[in-house]
Order: structure tokens, then C-alpha cells, then sequence
């Protein structure tokens, strides 16, 4: 059990860990509501959305490198997944995986771009932000897709107790990344370029593959968080993505991501988003103005930054 | 210190490819301005009209600014990713101190300029204080600081704004509109200030390379404050302007929108990401264009969807084009060793 | 032959770094590549490591002609290198950067209990004895040359290039490695062995080729026919000879700067020492021995923990760099002159007048680029700095003259210390003469200098008195009789018993 302990004390993630269970606390007491059953299934599922789109960055972190355009693309394909299945009639599953690989090869354009034309993958996926979502305004003119098969709204809004059925799919991201990033070559190959692009590339290992990878999985994890949360609100709404970008980087930087490369916690993302899912309830619970959690994101990121630094400053990484 | 606002390359090649990559950035950014007019106003005769060019010149002039109060943080390698946050603080504040404590016009624009430099030294401090990167802390302020505004605001717009404000922006002198003599205005200060300065060498040094810099007696991390407080100053005046043309405080007027234009135009125009080098007239060239991309767009009656599509594809070329440019020139002065 | 490189061209924008150069490697050989730092010896290494492709010229492996597109293309033809700056995944296990593109998997995912296993034969292989599961980044620098080391011989390789492998390393360590070099030749391997060690060199190596601006001065020739002297003649051109440039220089009554028992944050304890008015005094180390760190310290960049500065008989509060340069006229020429010590990307003029703007500048900190020139134009005549005008980009100037720019600016400012850290890394032979002309003149005229350098014989030539640095102490301080020999004795002993000292210490 002590080892457990001090194991989890020298982590990055264990102050958050700590403001999730001790805010969890406060707030049960606060407001009785706060552990009902549908409380926590409308928590849990705005979580899986989150959730997805902070593995979306965080993987970009991981190889040293910024996706700008997660929320374009996700709300590009969430109007790509609606759209086929209201104005094309498609079933589900079909019109899912294609989305999925829309954003996939979206994915690919912005690695492309930016390894083929050496332009700051900054300034690329500014640009490709602007197209994705001039392409969403084009399709939809603002007009959500309503008419979705009710098998998929039911599974968005299935549950068992307070799980929802949603919860799956990050689940298994959150597993698959896991390994990915610890065993699986591909995934270390990626952190060594986060790592030492240099010392990378000297041995041996491809810069440019190992970018165009991470954008290809960025890409896809943001379809993954567009296709859910059509799913969760019932239609392809145009404007679902328009918020992803600040939770994007947010979640990964708090869980203890470093901005230089090479260093993400998936554990630490996980917390994260969860401390961000939480403030978000709580706000709602305690009926309190819902600009606050704008407000308190930035508050939150500030400070994570800088107890990290101030952490590495200590123990003299710097 | 180092602006393009001169011939960039310092040999003399004498043939016609030599012209090419000798020609600065912002004599080809003003080319192909010219060729667009040219198309535009073929394709489109409403495009010249007066009333097409009254409105372009008050939406450039305030996008010129909101591409200063970027360039001005590029200049020392950072961003400000807050330009749009800071502009939505000032917009509603300015409706405030006008709308419900009724202040003279000057006296709230004074304290609203100073709102800006208040919160883009909030940035600078955050920044130099911390040691972390610029990126980060600008993306949290910007969320901070639309979210304590929307807290004040409540979201509500203020219609009730003195009427002289809205007045100055549809006013002109001559054919130009004042909006755009005050970006103008605006660029003057900018350009002495980086070409004729103490501070502004200094900025352009601690951008260039900040070790040099700081070993040499510059004050990086003071520098580094300022630049921010100017930029908070600049995204307030932006919003001024915004709110004079608007006739009204709209809390969903900059904040996202300036985004992608604050950094369009400096980076157009061939200021640098990575600091050090700064344009005033390429800011200036690459805000047109990107106006004058969007009012044609417009007067053909091509939807909103190709604007940003093309913005997006457009951003990518050019910066492709001006590597292009820089690698020739490189590849021409190895050739001559 | 089993690598031959003929007639290697290769320029950069402004500066030829390889002119038909050419080297042939055989196989069981330690072959020595020697040059001074801008002779093009980098180059060549880059380009047989596959970091850069010649303009022209060709590369020969096993009889065949090879065109290596990258880094990855060369290991897999069989070359490895360690190189001279560090190349780890700092993030990574030991064993996880050993073995980085050969990981070993199972059911493939990667199997980190074999890795440590493999990891552990390698490392003992060279006699480093720590945990493979440690990460990189928390080992001291030596220890990661040597898993560099490891990590090259895991590739089990046709030709293996070290670049500066004992720069970091003890006496014990450097025995370690030659028997390991010595073990690897007898196997067969083609060894290049880059050094300015000459003693080194001269006892390891089979044939040594010396680049020298560019071009093979010597090419392959034999060891046993070399002595010091004849290599140094090949590096640089002409005997080394040290002249006893001037009388020792008369002590000028108090000390211009005095320190005492300073420490610092870098991990400085109790540094006391005296610079007089118009004495250059030398400060001599290895690498890591911690002399820019002090300089650094002076100049305001790094914190002093404790003692205290003594500029002209008065305490001085060194607070920031700012703080340094302009109260108390303190400057420093960097030994990273590309990175420190100018800016590349603005003229000559900007980069001269830089320490005096404030002080050039008109009512409300109005500057023109006239006033940056009326600065630097006398100092640009003066230090003979050629190029055709002050607008020109630092950049696009040669190495000396760069340096010269850099040096520049601090007579702008008047500084009357100067901290002078490695002036003549990467300079031809003429600017380096031109620069200990230099530099004694500005001792004459009364400037302080504190001058900081591996180069012995640039320091026997300069310094009036010497310090001798190691681990972040002065271990000895040595008045320079200017003979070579006696000073090079008493400083390098000086170090190794600083060495004996700290390993007796460490147990």
C-alpha cells in the first residue's frame, strides 16, 4: 500500500487527482443532486466527448507538434456523419466509419501539408481549420441534420445505471493509446521525436512518418469526439467542435504534457478532463452563471502550467 | 534591427530569376493586390463602387489593426492568442463606461485603451513571470478573460451608444474613411517605433535571438512585457474601431473572428513566426488582401463557404510562395561561395 | 578499403566548407581525423554519416559506389557515429535509447524486459554500471557519452566514427574506451577517431588525416612517422611557435576586479580571485570544469549564492545582465558566438551598436541607422572587418569576422572588463593571430580580461597569470614564464591531481 502511495504522490497527475476527489466531495455535500444516477450519466457523457478531444491534442503533444484544427475537423465530420445518414439515408454503422475515415484523411492532409511543405505545423492547421469549417458552413448553411436513425439516438442516449453506453468507445481509446504509447513501436517512435527530433531522425527513425501518424490518429480521435457527440445531442448540430480547442489543450497540459514534446500522461489527460467535467457540473448544480467555467478553464490552466514548472524548477530539470 | 520594408537581399544577381527573389515580399504582396483589383473589378463592376470601397476601407482598417496587435508579439517570437478575448473585454467595457456611466467619449476611450494595456500586461507578466510559453498562457487568458467578461456582460449588447461614435466611423476625408486613417495613423507609430527606436531594436533583438540579445544588455523579459501591453493596447483600439462601425457593444463581434486574421496579415505580409522580423506594410498589404479577397467574394455573390475555404487554402500558398522565394535566394548565395 | 571518400566538395550559403577533400578508410584500422574547429571536419563527418550530401565528389563502400540519402541509410549500410553533441531521447530508459530503432518485441509489442537484458550486456561491454531502466535525462554527462557508446557498438558496424568521445570522460573512462576501440579494430571495424587531443591521437591511432581549411593537408599518412609538431604544422599551417609577446606586463596598482569566495547556483563554492588593470588573466579547464558558468555568474546571467564582487575597491550588486553591462562595464564575448554572441539575421551595424543604443539614441529613444553606423563604422576600421558594408547580415560573414563583430560591441560600450570565452574556436589561422594581437593591445591600453580557453597554446601566449579550474573550483594559479612546456606541465597536473582529488572524494 506505501508503494502505491508514494508512487502515486511523485506522479504529476496526483494533485488533480486530489482536486477530483476532494471537489467530488465537496460537492456531494453542496448539492444532494450531485450523486443521483442521472446526474452522473449526463456527467460521464459529456466527459466522453471531452475526453476524446484531449487524446486529439495530446497525442499531437506527444510527438512536439499542434493540431489547431481538432474542433474544425470534428464538427466537420459530425455534420459529415449526420448528414449521411438525414440527407443520404445511410444505417449507422456505414455512415460512421466513414465519417471516421474522413477524419482520418483530414488527419493526413494537415501531416502532409506539414512535413511536405515545411511550413510550422502551427500556421498549417490555422489554415486547414478555416477550410474545415468553411466546408461545415457550406454543407449545412447553418441548418443542423435533426432526422437521425433512432437506433443511434437511442445508443446516445442508452445507460446502464449511470454509464452510458458511450462510455465504451473512449474507454477503449484510453486503452488502446495506452498501450500504443508504451509498447507498441510506432507509438514510442512518436515520443522520441517528441523527445529529440534530432536524435530521432539519427537513428534512424522517420521524422516525417512519425508527424503524419500523430495527425492521421489526431484526426481520427477528433472524428471519433464528432461522431459522439452528434450522438449525444440527438442531431448533427454545425456548430459542435466551435469549443473544442482551448479543452483540447487544456485537459493534456494539466495532466502534465509538456509543450516541447515527448512527454504526455494519458493518466494524467484522463484526470484532467474529469477535474473539467466536474467544475462543468458542478456550475450546472449549483445553478451558477456558466460563464464562470470559461473563466475558470483559463484559471485552471495557469495554474497547472505553473505548479509544473515550479515542480520541474525543484527538483532541478530545468 | 531587420524590417522588410526595404529590399531584403543584400547581393545583386542580374538576371530576370534575380528579380524574383531580390523583390521584397511586400512589392509582390502588392502585386498580386493589384492583379486581384484588377480581376475583381472586371468580374464585377459593384466592386469599385462607392459604396463597396467605403466598407471595405472600414473593415480593413480594423483588421489592420487587429494584425498589428499580433505582429507587435510576433515581433519577439511569441503570440497573443487572447487579441480576440481582449478585443471582446474592451468592446463591452467601452459600451459601459459610454452606455451606463454616460462618460465624455475621449475619457472612455482612454480608459478603455488603458483596460487593454492592462490585461496584455497581465499576459507579459504571466509570461515573463512564469517562464512559460506564450502559447499557453495566451490561450488561458483568452478564456479567462472572455469568461470574466461575459460574467460582467451577461451576454447583453449595448445599443444605446452615443451617437457621434458611429458618426466618426461613417465619416471620411476625401474618399478615405477615417477608420482608415486611424490604422494608417496607427502604422506610422508602429513603423518609427520598430525602424527608429531604442525599444523597437530592442524588441526586434530579443525576438531574433533572445540570448544575444540578453547578453548584450537588452531587457529581454521588460521587453517582452511591453510588446504584450501594446498588443492588449492595439486589440483595445481594434475594438473601438469595431464598436464606432458596428454603432453598438457586441459582445459576439471580435473574440474567435480575430483569430485567424491576426495572424493572416502579419504573416502574409512577411513578418516572421519565429521573431525578429516584422513588416508594417506587409501587415498593412496582407489585411487588404484578405479583405479584398472577401468583398469580391461577396460582390460575386460567392457564399460565405468559399470565403473561409479559400482564406484557409490561400494562407498555405502564400506562405508556400515566399519559401520558395527564400529558398532560390539561399540556393543563389551558396552557389556563389 | 573499405570506405573511401574522394574529392568531397560541399558549400554552405556564403562558405565553402570542403574542397576535394578526401578520405580512405581500411578495415581493422583507427584512423584519426584532426583539423582545427573550421577546417571542415564536422562537414565531413555529416556527410559520412549521411546527415548531408557532398556537391560533389564520391563515396566508396566496399568497392561500391554509395549515395546516402539519410542518417538511417547509413546505419544500414553499417555506419554508426557517436557524435559530438548529445543525441539521447531524454525522456527514454537507457536501454530504450540503446536500442531505440532495434527494439525487441514480442507479439509485437515491445518486450522492455529483454531490452534491460540486451541493454545490460552492452553497458558492461564498456563498463558503465547502471540501472538500464533509469531514465536518460537524470545521468551525469559523462554517462551519456558513454550509452552514445554503447549504443553505437550495438549496431555491430562496418565503420564507426566517434567525434570527441573523451571529452567528457576520466582517465580510467578513456582507458576503457581504447581497449574497447583496440578490441573493436582487431574485429575488423574501420574506426574514425576524431580528436584535437594530440597525445591521444598520437597513441591510439594507425594513419591520420588532417583537414585544414577545407582541403586534405595530410591524407591517410602513417602514425609512426608523426610527432606532435608535424601535426600541428598540418592543422595549422606553420610551426606552432610560442612568442613571448611582450614583457610581462607591470602589476598596476589595486585590483580592477576582485572576487571573494563566490558561489554561485551553478554549484561555484569559494572562488576567490584578482583581476588587475590591464592583466589578462587565464582561466584554464576542461570541459564542465565550470569557467563560463563563473563568467556567466559575473556577467549577471546566473545567480551568485554567496560572496561577494569587488569592482574598483567597491562592492559591486551584480543583479542582471542589464545590471552588469551598464553600470558596471562589464562584457563578455561568447564562446557561442552563433547562438550568444551575435545576431545572424541583422547587420553589422545593429549588432555593433546593440550595447549602446540607449546611450546613441535622441530625444525619446529616437535612433536612425546613421546613428548605429557612426558607431560601428570607426570600429569596424579599427578591427578591419571586411565587408563591403555595415548593412551587410552578420550571417553571411566568416567566423573571424563574426567574432570581431561580437568583440566589437563591447568597445562600444566602453567596457573595461572583458570576460574573452574561447575567442578562436572556429577561426582560421590568420584571424587567430590577429585576434591575440588583439587582444593584447586591449591589455595594453588597460582593459582587464579575463580570458577563458582550452587552446594551451593560445593561453601560454595571452595570459600573465593562469588559473586552473576543475569541478567548479580553482585548483591552482600559475604566473605564466610563457614556455610552453613548463606551463602545459604545471597546468595539467594541476588537473590530474583535481581529478585524483574529487575520485578520492566520490569513494
Amino acid at each position: 500500500m506505501n508503494r502505491i502511495l508514494s508512487f502515486a504522490i511523485r506522479q504529476q497527475w496526483s494533485g488533480i487527482l486530489a482536486g477530483v476527489i476532494v471537489g467530488g466531495i465537496a460537492l456531494s455535500f453542496a448539492t444532494p443532486q450531485f450523486l443521483s444516477e442521472f446526474n452522473w450519466f449526463v456527467m460521464l457523457r459529456s466527459i466522453c466527448v471531452s475526453l476524446l478531444v484531449a487524446f486529439s491534442q495530446m497525442v499531437m503533444l506527444g510527438v512536439g507538434q499542434m493540431n489547431l484544427s481538432v474542433g474544425a475537423l470534428g464538427g466537420l465530420v459530425a455534420i459529415i456523419v449526420g448528414g449521411l445518414m438525414d440527407a443520404w439515408g445511410m444505417p449507422p454503422l456505414p455512415a460512421i466509419l466513414i465519417a471516421i475515415a474522413a477524419g482520418g484523411a483530414a488527419g493526413f492532409i494537415n501531416g502532409w501539408l506539414t512535413v511536405r511543405t515545411g511550413i510550422n505545423g502551427f500556421i498549417v492547421t490555422l489554415a486547414t481549420a478555416s477550410a474545415f469549417a468553411g466546408i461545415n458552413t457550406g454543407i449545412t448553411r447553418a441548418i443542423p441534420f435533426y432526422n437521425l436513425p433512432p437506433e443511434f439516438v437511442a445508443f446516445g442516449n442508452g445507460r446502464l445505471g449511470p454509464f452510458p453506453y458511450l462510455l465504451i468507445i473512449p474507454l477503449i481509446v484510453t486503452v488502446l493509446l495506452a498501450v500504443f504509447f508504451s509498447r507498441v513501436k510506432t507509438g514510442r517512435y512518436m515520443l522520441a521525436v517528441g523527445g529529440n527530433a534530432h536524435a530521432a531522425q539519427l537513428s534512424g527513425i522517420s521524422v516525417p512518418r512519425a508527424i503524419i501518424t500523430a495527425h492521421v490518429i489526431s484526426g481520427l480521435t477528433a472524428a471519433a469526439a464528432g461522431v459522439l457527440a452528434v450522438a449525444q445531442l440527438g442531431s448533427a448540430q454545425p456548430s459542435i467542435g466551435a469549443e473544442w480547442l482551448v479543452i483540447s489543450f487544456a485537459a493534456p497540459i494539466i495532466g502534465g504534457a509538456s509543450l516541447a514534446g515527448g512527454s504526455i500522461s494519458i493518466l494524467g489527460t484522463v484526470i484532467a478532463v474529469m477535474l473539467i467535467g466536474l467544475i462543468q457540473n458542478a456550475m450546472v448544480l449549483l445553478a451558477v452563471d456558466p460563464y464562470w467555467v470559461t473563466f475558470l478553464l483559463g484559471a485552471l490552466i495557469l495554474t497547472a502550467v505553473w505548479i509544473n514548472r515550479y515542480r520541474a524548477y525543484r527538483m532541478g530539470e530545468d | 534591427m531587420t524590417s522588410t520594408d526595404q529590399v531584403s537581399s543584400t547581393h545583386r544577381p542580374g538576371t530576370p530569376a534575380g528579380l524574383l527573389t531580390r523583390g521584397s515580399t511586400q512589392f509582390g504582396l502588392f502585386v498580386i493586390l493589384f492583379i486581384m483589383w484588377v480581376v475583381f473589378s472586371s468580374l464585377a463592376p459593384g466592386f469599385l463602387s462607392r459604396f463597396n470601397l467605403n466598407s471595405v476601407g472600414r473593415s480593413v482598417a480594423i483588421d489592420i489593426v487587429v494584425g498589428f496587435a499580433q505582429m507587435v508579439v510576433l515581433a519577439t517570437g511569441g503570440m497573443n492568442l487572447s487579441v480576440g478575448a481582449i478585443g471582446v473585454c474592451s468592446v463591452m467595457t467601452l459600451g459601459y463606461l459610454l452606455q451606463m456611466l454616460g462618460l465624455p467619449i475621449p475619457v472612455a476611450i482612454l480608459l478603455t485603451l488603458g483596460l487593454g494595456g492592462v490585461l496584455g500586461w497581465l499576459n507579459g507578466f504571466a509570461i515573463t513571470r512564469t517562464g512559460v510559453n506564450s502559447f499557453i498562457v495566451t490561450l488561458a487568458t483568452a478564456s479567462l478573460f472572455t469568461g470574466a467578461m461575459l460574467i460582467f456582460s451577461k451576454g447583453v449588447p449595448l445599443n444605446g451608444l452615443p451617437p457621434e461614435l458611429g458618426a466618426f466611423a461613417k465619416s471620411a476625408v476625401g474618399r478615405v474613411p477615417s477608420l482608415a486613417i486611424v490604422a494608417l495613423g496607427i502604422g506610422v507609430a508602429l513603423y518609427v517605433l520598430f525602424k527608429h527606436s531604442v525599444l523597437g531594436r530592442q524588441i526586434l533583438a530579443a525576438g531574433a535571438n533572445p540570448r544575444a540579445a540578453e547578453m548584450s544588455g537588452v531587457p529581454v523579459d521588460r521587453v517582452i512585457v511591453f510588446v504584450h501591453v501594446l498588443s492588449g493596447v492595439l486589440a483595445a483600439a481594434a475594438a473601438i474601431m469595431l464598436t464606432a462601425k458596428n454603432g453598438a457593444a457586441l459582445p459576439g463581434g471580435a473574440g474567435d473572428d480575430w483569430l485567424l486574421p491576426s495572424f493572416l496579415a502579419p504573416v502574409i505580409g512577411g513578418t516572421s513566426l519565429a521573431g525578429g522580423l516584422i513588416s508594417v506594410v506587409g501587415t498593412i498589404f496582407g489585411a487588404l488582401l484578405v479583405s479584398t479577397i472577401r468583398s469580391g467574394l461577396l460582390v460575386l455573390q460567392i457564399g460565405n463557404f468559399w470565403l473561409q475555404l479559400f482564406l484557409g487554402i490561400f494562407l498555405l500558398c502564400a506562405i508556400l510562395l515566399e519559401r520558395y522565394r527564400s529558398a532560390l535566394s539561399v540556393r543563389a548565395q551558396t552557389r556563389a561561395a | 578499403m573499405v570506405m573511401l571518400l574522394d574529392k568531397i566538395t560541399k558549400s554552405f550559403p556564403g562558405v565553402r566548407a570542403l574542397n576535394n577533400a578526401s578520405i580512405s578508410l581500411a578495415a581493422g584500422e583507427i584512423h584519426a581525423l584532426m583539423g582545427e574547429n573550421g577546417a571542415g571536419k564536422s562537414t565531413l563527418i555529416k556527410i559520412i554519416t549521411g546527415i548531408h550530401r557532398q556537391d560533389s565528389g564520391s563515396m566508396t563502400l566496399d568497392g561500391e559506389e554509395i549515395s546516402l540519402t539519410s542518417p538511417r541509410e547509413a546505419i544500414r549500410l553499417g555506419i554508426t557515429a557517436v557524435h559530438q553533441e548529445r543525441n539521447l531521447i531524454p525522456r527514454f530508459s537507457i536501454a530504450e535509447n540503446i536500442l531505440l530503432e532495434q527494439l525487441p518485441t514480442k507479439n509485437g509489442l515491445v518486450d522492455f524486459g529483454r531490452a534491460n537484458t540486451e541493454a545490460r550486456e552492452h553497458l558492461a561491454k564498456i563498463g558503465l554500471d547502471v540501472d538500464p531502466a533509469i531514465e536518460v535525462r537524470h545521468l551525469s554527462v559523462a554517462q551519456m557519452q558513454m550509452v552514445e557508446i554503447a549504443k553505437a557498438l550495438s549496431h555491430k558496424a562496418k565503420v564507426l566514427l566517434l567525434d570527441e568521445p573523451t571529452a567528457s570522460l576520466t582517465s580510467a573512462e578513456t582507458e576503457t574506451l581504447f581497449k574497447l576501440v583496440r578490441q573493436l579494430k582487431a574485429e575488423g571495424t574501420a574506426i574514425v577517431f576524431v580528436s584535437h587531443k594530440l597525445e591521444e591521437v598520437l597513441s591510439l591511432c594507425d594513419r591520420v588525416t588532417v583537414l585544414r581549411d577545407g582541403e586534405t593537408t595530410l591524407e591517410g599518412a602513417d602514425m609512426a612517422g608523426m610527432t606532435r609538431q608535424t601535426l600541428i604544422e598540418a592543422m595549422i599551417g606553420r610551426a606552432e611557435r610560442i612568442v613571448a609577446h611582450r614583457d610581462p606586463r607591470p602589476s598596476q596598482g589595486d585590483a580592477k576586479l576582485e572576487v571573494r569566495r563566490l558561489s554561485t547556483a551553478a554549484g561555484h563554492k569559494d572562488i576567490s580571485f584578482k583581476l588587475g588593470r590591464g592583466e589578462i588573466l587565464g582561466l584554464y579547464g576542461l570541459v564542465g570544469a565550470g569557467r563560463t558558468e563563473l563568467a556567466r555568474a559575473m556577467l549577471g546571467k546566473d545567480r551568485i549564492t554567496g560572496g561577494e564582487v569587488i569592482i574598483d575597491g567597491k562592492p559591486a550588486r551584480i543583479r542582471s545582465v542589464e545590471d552588469a553591462v551598464k553600470r558596471h562595464r562589464i562584457g563578455y564575448v561568447s564562446e557561442d558566438r552563433k547562438h550568444e554572441g551575435v545576431i545572424l539575421d541583422h547587420p553589422i551595424r545593429s549588432n555593433i551598436a546593440i550595447t549602446v543604443w540607449s546611450r546613441i539614441a535622441r530625444a525619446l529613444g529616437f535612433l536612425t541607422a546613421r546613428d548605429e553606423t557612426a558607431v560601428a563604422m570607426p570600429l569596424s576600421r579599427q578591427l578591419e572587418i571586411r565587408t563591403p558594408s555595415l548593412e551587410q547580415l552578420v550571417g553571411n560573414l566568416s567566423g573571424g569576422n563574426q567574432q570581431k563583430v561580437s568583440l566589437s560591441k563591447w568597445l562600444a560600450a566602453n567596457a573595461d572588463i572583458l570576460i574573452i570565452d574561447e575567442p578562436t574556436v572556429g577561426i582560421d589561422i590568420k584571424a587567430k593571430a590577429y585576434f591575440h594581437e588583439l587582444i593584447n593591445d586591449l591589455a595594453d591600453k588597460g582593459m582587464s580580461i579575463l580570458l577563458i580557453s582550452s587552446d594551451m597554446p593560445e593561453m601560454v601566449t595571452l595570459a600573465d597569470r593562469i588559473l586552473v579550474m576543475h569541478e567548479f573550483a580553482i585548483v591552482s594559479e600559475y604566473a605564466n614564464d610563457r614556455r610552453y612546456e613548463n606551463a602545459s606541465r604545471a597546468i595539467m597536473s594541476a588537473i590530474h591531481a583535481g581529478r585524483e582529488h574529487s575520485r578520492a572524494a566520490a569513494h
